[in-house]
């Protein structure tokens, strides 16, 4: 009875990891599909003319790029390093074994992004600066994001 | 009989033989007009730019794209190719090379002692790359700094590591035909065309290739399995694009951003950090033509299901 409860147990808590897993795998896709919508349907819809310049659309889109710079570096724990979702991208391997270089382009994302908290004030700053977002999120992307199909 | 049949096995092997040795020899050099040319520098730059030569001939880690000192590693299905030193290095570069030499590189994919060029080096697609753009891209290419060194050899197993096997794979695979414009689109569009199927060699990733590495080419530029390694490279006909405007795609050329906010990544990030030197009128170009190919199914990605492992 016992033994039969401890591998009910075990059971239970192998497939409770492996949602769990999938959890944060799922939350961290969710962030980067909002990254998007933020930098790509408001920042540089705004750069493109799509937009009018709305400083307060802004301020809101770039304090959730701030947010995501703040939750990066606990975004892929080794946890989820298997894990498969469906969608157009995986994360990459790399991520995993070579931790440094990851950790230096989440740096310099967050560093890009408080920056620009400061420098964007009109539609000729947004311009200058909306960009060198776009930049450093195709320089993690390059190294550390698979695309699968 | 036996002798009989020994001297026609004979024959027939001495001539299958010249005919593999026929085939394989590289082709005669094209003529390049000896008169001296007023080279134009600046679209020697467009050239390089549009042919994304640094991606692969600058030296890997390390910001200048003109130090062209070769090196990079390049995985495929047949080995590792190391990019070669392309700098103005007399020893180790193109330094001594004729401009007849360089055209009969670039776009015969031969080299100047006469061996084929391996096809990682997209000669396949500069084939239709104007002589003249040619010879502008070499006077451009010898205004670099030269950088010495010498890059290892390629690594590929037999048969791939034999270079005259690459003569049958030119017959077979390569459209060596200049690029005709067509009358019937706009200058724009014919522009496009010219830098998408000849120095912007979009094709060579965008497209699948069969087991012997010739893209199928009735499924160009619908993408398929990254030639380099892992993950998809993706459709880039209106299959895939056809909700992208021609700005969209001018502007990720511009900036490696998609119009749903998405950033370029992978490769990619290389081509763009090309692209985004062009021309606003080039990358307009590239763009309208893009915008104009027909709806083409590709090979499938494989499926993914969704769980741990």
């Amino acid at each position: 009875m016992i033994r039969s409860l401890v591998v009910v147990g075990a059971l239970l808590l192998g497939v409770s990891t492996v949602v769990a897993q999938q959890d944060v795998a799922k939350q961290s896709q969710a962030t980067m599909k909002e990254n998007a919508k933020n930098l790509g349907g408001v920042l540089i819809a705004m750069v493109k003319g799509e937009k009018p310049y709305d400083q307060a659309a802004v301020n809101a889109a770039l304090k959730q790029l701030d947010d995501t710079a703040k939750k990066l570096p606990s975004m892929f724990p080794e946890s989820v390093k298997n894990v498969k979702l469906e969608g157009d991208y995986s994360s990459s391997p790399k991520i995993w074994e070579d931790k440094a270089g990851f950790a230096a382009k989440i740096d310099s994302f967050a560093k890009v992004v408080s920056e620009a908290k400061t420098k964007i004030k009109d539609l000729d700053s947004l311009k200058a600066t909306a960009p060198g977002i776009g930049k450093e999120c195709s320089n993690c992307h390059e190294t550390f994001r698979l695309k699968s199909s | 009989m036996l002798r009989r049949t020994i001297l026609a096995v004979l024959i027939a092997g001495t001539v299958g033989f010249g005919v593999y040795w026929w085939i394989t020899a590289a082709p005669a050099r094209p003529a390049v007009a000896a008169a001296a040319l007023t080279a134009n520098i600046a679209n020697g730059q467009s050239m390089f730019n549009a042919g994304g030569c640094a991606s692969c001939h600058a030296v890997p880690n390390q910001p200048d794209r003109t130090r062209l000192g070769g090196g990079l590693a390049m995985n495929s299905p047949f080995g590792t190719f190391y990019a070669p030193n392309i700098s103005p290095d007399p020893s180790e570069g193109i330094g001594k090379w004729t401009d007849a030499d360089f055209v009969n590189a670039v776009r015969s994919g031969v080299s100047p002692t006469g061996a084929h060029y391996y096809p990682a080096f997209p000669y396949t697609s500069y084939a239709h790359a104007k002589i003249e753009d040619v010879r502008d891209l070499f006077a451009y290419l010898k205004t670099l700094p030269p950088v010495s060194g010498k890059v290892r050899d390629h690594d590929l197993p037999f048969p791939f590591n034999f270079r005259r096997n690459i003569g049958v794979w030119k017959l077979l695979f390569m459209d060596d035909k200049s690029f005709v414009a067509d009358a019937a689109r706009s200058a724009d569009w014919n522009r496009g065309a010219y830098l998408v199927n000849g120095f912007g060699h979009c094709a060579e990733c965008h497209s699948p290739r069969n087991f012997l590495g010739g893209i199928i080419g009735s499924q160009k530029f619908a993408g398929g399995p990254n030639p380099e390694g892992e993950g998809w490279v993706p459709n880039i006909t209106q299959k895939r694009l056809s909700d992208w405007s021609a700005k969209d795609i001018a502007y990720f050329l511009e900036t490696g951003q998609k119009p749903d906010g998405d950033s370029a990544g992978g490769s990619m990030v290389r081509v763009i950090k090309n692209t985004s030197h062009l021309s606003e009128q080039d990358r307009a170009a590239m763009a309208e033509y893009l915008r104009s190919l027909p709806p083409v199914d590709g090979p499938t990605p494989p499926k993914r299901k969704e769980g741990g492992a």
